[in-house]
């Protein structure tokens, strides 16, 4: 896996950073100069993204998480101590899973504008989820039969920008997507911080109160007025002043 | 606890005003929101103010004659001396006549770099209706704005500087004489020749500051200061120029405290506006949501390796020197020259509202400081030196007793 440090690098504890879907390391290299003197701090590109090859087609964060697991292993970055994760969106989904597959290399999990849990839909969004999946299968359907192209623009009308995008991780992408942690943020013991901004519309405050009602040893904080891409960039001093305190306590 | 609202005011009649935006938005979301509420107020370039949420987003600027729909037009009330708490006044036509609206708030943040912001006349307006704000008083701001008499006040104080020259802007119809400009340039700066640098007086930032290699450059250099300033400073270019520069706030035990040294990398013999501001940000590119982040996006060192043990004591010592002797408050920068061959060190120029608020010289400081701490540092100590200003009267003094009978 690529990764990038800062910070001193005989330093503890280890955080490992996480960023989200589409992104690679540098999308969270301000807020990790902020925190550099609390550690050492390793900026992976997750596979797939960046310069790391991606897993086998289809894989699901279990698959990252398993993966992640076994690379700090063999880059000894356990070795002085269980790490700290700190992830954003879909960072977050193999931050959860690392806790709950692996907790003996985890210390605590640091969660900004985390994903993983479904959201509260109305009936009006779900009739329509669900016509479009039929939608989609009857097009997908009419092209084997009848050699017709509807997939592709049902695709271009439909899909998603991140799904259009995704090209080989279309598959990873469609399966992590459909998840849901429910089940692993319960078995999460470590202290966790969930940081949600009040205007993001792509991981709502709402997936991070769930969290919080899930993981045991969780505290959760909303940040007035930033949404999910520009909490890391102009909302890093406010991440950073509700980090501080979190890592001295569990420090 | 209430919390306290601090209006962050940012754009201005200045040059900088862009840079300026940027300043403030930066401040507005760097505030500790256990303790404070910002509220953004927007000079625009014609000088009319705003206010609006909307003015958080930085996707909203430019913005088209203040045409849009989610700001409101204010003015500051300047007879809210005896009320509770200082307030902003926007008028709109009703019906029956005209309403007026107050949006309160508790301080201000001046955050507009260079004219009409941070030489004094907004500290002063400030000072005269009696609202706490933050930073340098007005004297500070004044002193500081005029790079001559700055460098005059340091020479004084057995500061080492640069040489100079001063000349006024010809009145009207009179054309800057060679000969003349020669002359001045042998008695003013003796042991000196070409290149000089030339640059406005009044001014902040770089804007304006070019330098000449011959006297055709240098009567182009002075007209071009010309347009913006009354007065052109000229100093000696310095070889091999590096630049060192620091911030310095006040301590908690009273004492000047300086911040982490920073070189900025430059290619070009002199860094001009664009390339201080607009590095990192491409001409035409999308207006996102995090454009260049100007200051703190600049290519610079913190504390060089190159600097040495008697220039860094020099660049701290001069630094808060400079800080106590004009009195100066808030997270100003002192921004020093260095002939990097010879290894001498000159204090250059104080910006009492630099990019930023310098915030990022800070965060390496030998005793380091967040951006949401200088924040709340910076109101505090706002709070703090309002409250301690005397001299005005209050209700007791009656007022013209003098013309009572008897």
């Amino acid at each position: 896996m690529h990764r990038s440090d800062i910070g001193d690098p005989a330093g503890q504890p280890v955080f490992i950073w996480l960023h989200g879907w589409g992104q690679d390391h540098h999308a969270l290299v301000p807020l990790a100069k902020l925190l550099k003197r609390f550690g050492r701090h390793v900026l992976f590109d997750l596979p797939g993204f960046g310069q790391t090859p991606m897993l086998h087609k289809g894989a699901g964060t279990a698959d990252y998480a398993d993966a992640l697991a076994k690379h700090l292993k063999r880059q000894n970055l356990t070795l002085k101590g269980p790490v700290i994760l700190i992830g954003h969106s879909f960072g977050c989904r193999v931050s959860v899973q690392m806790a709950a597959r692996h907790p003996a290399l985890v210390r605590a999990v640091i969660m900004i504008g985390g994903a993983g849990l479904k959201r509260d839909r109305s009936q009006m969004w779900n009739l329509r989820a669900s016509s479009l999946i039929i939608l989609g299968r009857l097009a997908r359907l009419s092209d084997k039969i009848l050699r017709t192209s509807f997939r592709q623009a049902y695709t271009h009308r439909f899909g998603s920008a991140d799904y259009r995008n995704a090209g080989d991780m279309r598959d990873t992408f469609v399966s992590v997507v459909t998840e849901n942690l429910i089940a692993e943020a319960a078995a999460t013991n470590c202290p966790t911080l969930l940081l949600y901004g009040s205007e993001d519309s792509e991981t709502p405050p709402e997936i991070g109160q769930k969290y919080a009602a899930l993981i045991r040893n969780s505290q959760y904080v909303e940040l007035e007025g930033f949404g999910h891409l520009d909490i890391l960039s102009r909302g890093a001093h406010q991440l950073e002043a509700q980090i501080k305190p979190f890592l001295k306590e569990v420090l | 606890m209430n919390k306290k609202i601090v209006a962050v005011i940012f754009g201005g009649r200045s040059v900088e005003h862009d840079v300026s935006i940027l300043t403030g938005l930066q401040f507005l979301d760097a505030l500790d929101s256990n303790r404070f509420t910002g509220l953004p107020i927007y000079i625009d370039p014609l000088g009319q103010w705003w206010t609006g949420s909307a003015l958080k987003k930085r996707s909203l600027y430019p913005v088209e004659n203040g045409q849009s729909a989610d700001l409101t037009a204010v003015n500051l009330d300047l007879n809210a001396v005896n009320m509770a708490q200082p307030q902003l006044l926007s008028r709109s036509k009703k019906l029956l006549g005209e309403k007026i609206d107050t949006i309160p708030f508790d301080i201000m943040v001046p955050a507009i770099h260079g004219s009409n912001g941070e030489d004094g006349t907004l500290q002063g307006l400030l000072e005269f209706a009696r609202i706490p704000y933050t930073g340098c008083r007005l004297l500070g701001a004044a002193v500081t704005m005029d790079k001559a008499f700055t460098k005059q006040t340091a020479r004084a104080a057995d500061i080492n500087v640069l040489d100079d020259l001063l000349i006024d802007r010809p009145i009207e119809g009179v054309f800057l004489d060679e000969k003349n400009v020669a002359k001045m340039l042998k008695e003013a700066m003796p042991n000196s020749s070409f290149p000089y640098i030339v640059k406005p007086v009044n001014l902040g930032s770089s804007v304006g500051v070019s330098r000449a290699g011959d006297m055709d450059e240098m009567i182009a250099a002075l007209l071009a200061v010309f347009r913006l300033d009354n007065q052109a400073i000229i100093e000696p270019f310095v070889d091999n120029l590096s630049e060192y520069n620091i911030a310095v706030r006040m301590g908690e035990d009273g004492k000047a405290e300086t911040s982490a040294i920073e070189q900025p990398e430059r290619e070009a013999d002199l860094l001009d506006f664009k390339g201080k501001y607009l590095a990192g940000s491409k001409a035409g590119s999308p207006k996102l949501d995090a454009p260049s982040e100007g200051m703190v996006s600049l290519n610079r060192v913190i504390n060089p390796d190159g600097m040495t043990v008697a220039q860094e004591t020099f660049i701290r010592t001069t630094a808060a020197k400079i800080f106590d002797m004009l009195a100066l408050a808030g997270s100003v920068r002192i921004d020093f020259l260095c002939d990097s061959k010879s290894g001498e060190v000159w204090f250059n120029e104080v910006n009492t509202i630099p990019g930023s608020f310098a915030y990022f010289l800070w965060q390496d400081a030998p005793n380091p400081m967040s951006f949401v701490e200088l924040t709340s540092h910076m109101i505090d100590e706002g709070f703090r030196l309002s409250k301690a200003r005397l001299g005005s009267t209050g209700a007791a003094a009656g007022g013209a007793t003098i013309f009572q009978a008897g």
